[in-house]
Order: C-alpha cells, then structure tokens, then sequence
C-alpha cells in the first residue's frame, strides 16, 4: 500500500530495502486506506478468515506478535 | 456576608460559555507531504517543509492562507527559522543540500551541499552560536554550517541514520539521533567534537530539548514511547507511553508541556513535562509529521505529511474528544478492494483471498 507521487516506484525500493515479501498493492490515491478507517503510517490491519476485521494498529513488534497469535489462536 | 448594590444577573446564554477544550480551529490543505513546520509568532507567520512538492509553504497565522510557495531541493524534512537573520533551512534529502531561504520575501539565498547520497533529513539549530546542524541519514554524519557565512565549517562523524538534533544551547552540547543505530551521538556545538554516544532502543526518530526542566527527549518510533533523559548528564531516565510512530516532538514555550505527533495514529499527545505522564490526545489530520507551538496565542500546529494539511489547535493543553479504544473497523467485514500489484501490475481482489488469514500492513512515507 502505497501513497506518493511515484508509487510503484517507491513501494518497491520501499520493499527491496526492508525486505518485504508477499503481494504488494498500490493504494495511490488513499481511498482504500480512508474506507478503512487509517490516518498514519504504519498500521496493520488484521483480517481473518471470514473476512472480518480482528485487529487495527498493532505496530510494535509486541503488539504485532500478540494480535498474529491471537489471530492464529482461534 | 451580603453585599448590596447593583450586579448583572448571572448569565446564562451561550455568550457566557467557556469551553474547557481543545479545539481544531483551522486544517488548510497545503500541498503533498508537510513533514514539519517552523513559527514566527511576532511576524505571524508560520513555515511548512512539503517533502513532496519539494517547497516551503508561508502560512498567515490570522487567516490560515498560504502568502507564498518556493521551491526547494529535493523532498524538504525538515524546516529551521534563524530569527536573527529572518531565515529558512531545510534539509533536502534526496539532493543533499541545505536550502537556505528569505523568509520575508521566499527569495533564495544560498543552496548549501552536504555530501553525496547522504539523504539529509534533519536540521538543529544553535542561534546564540550561529549555527546550523544537518543530520546525514545515509552518510551517518553530522554537517555544521555557518549561519551567517552559510559554509560548512565541519563535519562530525555520527551513526546510520543520523537525523533530527536537539540543541542544549546552556551546555553547549548537540544531540543526534541515529535512527538505525539505535543510538544518539553527542557532541560540542562549540569545538564540533564527538563527545559519546548514547544507546537509545530501536528507531529514535526526533529529538528535543527542555531547558526549563533539563531533559531531552527522544521518540522512540518504533516502540510508541518517548526516552526522557538528563540534560546534565545525559543518563537515561524513563519511559513515557504514547500512541503509534511518535515522529514529531515540540515543548511549549513555559517547558510545561511536550507535544508528540504520533504518525502511525492520526494524533498527537499531550503530556505534562514534569511527570510524564499523558494527560490527553489530539486527533489531528493523517501522518501528523512535527508540530510547533505559536508562542502568541498558545496554539498547536501540526503538519500532517499525510493528508497534506496543517492542523491548528487552540488550546491544545486541554482535554477534549476523546477517541473511542476499539478502532472501528474492528468487529466487520473488510472493505472490498481491487488494487494493482506493485511488482505485476495485475489486480487482486478481496475475492481472491477469501479464506485465508493475512495481516495487511499500510506502509508509504507520508
């Protein structure tokens, strides 16, 4: 997910120098991010297998590990 | 005791109301990416660096218009105003300059190179020295200038990720935050000499001086904390709580309050400088970047990188809305979307990955 004047650009230096694997969207305009609600960077949206939002946020690598394993969990 | 004589009657309308809150009384649009922003109260005016326009904004301070644009280097961070001289640095990351700007008439006076692929993307400021210092990202190195000549009269090695410096003009002593090392480099303002490093944690991303309390503070961006530290001795004093990605930090002109813009969170919180503790949060526009207070009327700017705005709060040392714990999104079905990938261009689709259980990560630099 991206937002910049060159997106694709910079997503994918973005990922080749954090090492980011996995499909990588393009949300140039932001639309997708405000219909869900996101007003900063970074944010991890949790999503389960139902489609259903589980968590909003978790950015700290604790916080991120609880909300994955709580996921993973159920 | 009665007192007699002739009073008003108490008032009861709305003309006698006070509001015991922070409020937004003004969000323009500015331009892409303000990543910081500089004040000068008595000339009404206030500065915002556009990382992505590469500009530097003017802002009336009464009427909340933009009175001029220039253009800069290279994505602008961060912005300095040297009061004495009524001028504007930024440090443009991706031309490795210091542009030095006229902040009366926008008229450039000096574009400043500081290495090569040294992403600078911090400035500090030593008025009373007459100096300017520029934190290199890529090069770990810190560039002094003169902010009168505007040469460079050094460079001090620092660490990976060198960027934002915080100024203990009293002592004489520089702070910069190295974002990958973990670290800051402290060092004489006066002579340029390194003096010692100090271990942080993970991701400090700005730092800042209060010299009305002694303590310097460093955000942790990475942890959602501000490391308080002694000033006089530099030693590590505690912890304080914020919200997601504290990026930005200003303290209020008494040094009473410390104001945290918290990126990942769309807030910035307010906390009291003495206990540090978080008295209350501020929901400002998105990716708020830095902030700064307009030491006349007490009120907040913040820059917010991503939606493009400044946001200003009038009594920002008040409580007000607060926001609810759960975000709401949580408890329903995720919007759909159709968005191409970054390295195929082919679209995927919520459809496509139904069944599966993902974390989706919104990352960008705003």
């Amino acid at each position: 997910m991206w937002e910049t004047r060159r997106a694709r650009e910079e997503a994918l230096r973005f990922a080749a120098v954090w090492n980011v694997e996995g499909p990588l969207l393009l949300d140039e305009t932001g639309d997708y991010a405000a219909r869900l609600g996101i007003t900063g960077v970074p944010t991890n949206v949790l999503v389960d297998d139902n489609g259903i939002v589980r968590a909003v946020g978790a950015v700290t690598p604790a916080e991120l590990e609880r909300a994955v394993a709580d996921l993973l969990g159920d | 005791m009665t007192v007699a004589g002739k009073f008003p009657p108490p008032h009861s309308g709305p003309a006698c109301r006070v509001e015991w809150a922070h409020r937004v009384v003004a969000e323009p649009w500015l331009g892409a990416g303000p990543e910081a922003v500089a004040v000068d109260s008595a000339a009404r005016r206030a500065y915002v660096a556009c990382s992505r326009d590469n500009a530097v904004v003017a802002v009336d301070l009464d009427r909340w218009v933009p009175v001029w644009r220039a253009g800069v280097g290279r994505e602008p961070i961060p912005v300095v105003l040297d009061l004495p001289r009524r001028r504007l640095f930024t440090a443009d990351a991706r031309s490795d300059t210091v542009t030095v700007l006229d902040a009366d008439n926008a008229d450039r006076v000096a574009q400043i190179t500081v290495g090569q692929d040294a992403y600078p993307a911090g400035l500090g400021h030593d008025p009373a020295r007459r100096r300017v210092f520029c934190g290199n990202t890529a090069a770990g190195t810190i560039t002094a200038i003169d902010a009168d000549r505007l040469e460079v009269i050094g460079v001090i090695p620092a660490e990976i990720g060198a960027g934002s410096i915080a100024v203990d003009e009293e002592r004489g002593r520089g702070y910069c935050a190295n974002f990958m090392a973990g670290s800051l480099t402290v060092f004489d303002t006066e002579t340029l000499r390194p003096l010692r490093r100090i271990a942080v944690g993970e991701g400090p991303c700005k730092t800042v001086a209060n010299p009305t309390t002694g303590h310097l503070y460093v955000a942790g961006s990475l942890h959602s904390t501000v490391l308080r530290l002694s000033l006089a001795t530099g030693r590590p004093l505690d912890d304080m709580r914020v919200e997601r990605a504290p990026v930005g930090m200003c303290v209020s002109p008494d040094g009473g309050r410390l104001y945290v813009c918290n990126r990942g969170a769309g807030t910035v919180s307010a906390l009291d400088a003495s206990s540090g503790a978080e008295t209350h949060r501020i929901t400002v526009g998105h990716g708020p970047g830095d902030c700064h207070i307009d030491a006349a009327t007490g009120r907040l700017l913040v820059s917010n990188a991503g939606s493009g705005t400044l946001t200003v709060v009038d009594r920002p040392w008040l409580p007000g809305p607060v926001r609810p714990q759960t975000h709401p999104a949580v408890g329903r079905r995720i919007p759909h979307f159709a968005l191409p990938d970054a390295r195929t261009g082919q679209e995927r689709t919520t459809r496509e990955w139904a069944e599966k259980k993902y974390v989706i990560n919104f990352f960008a630099s705003w």
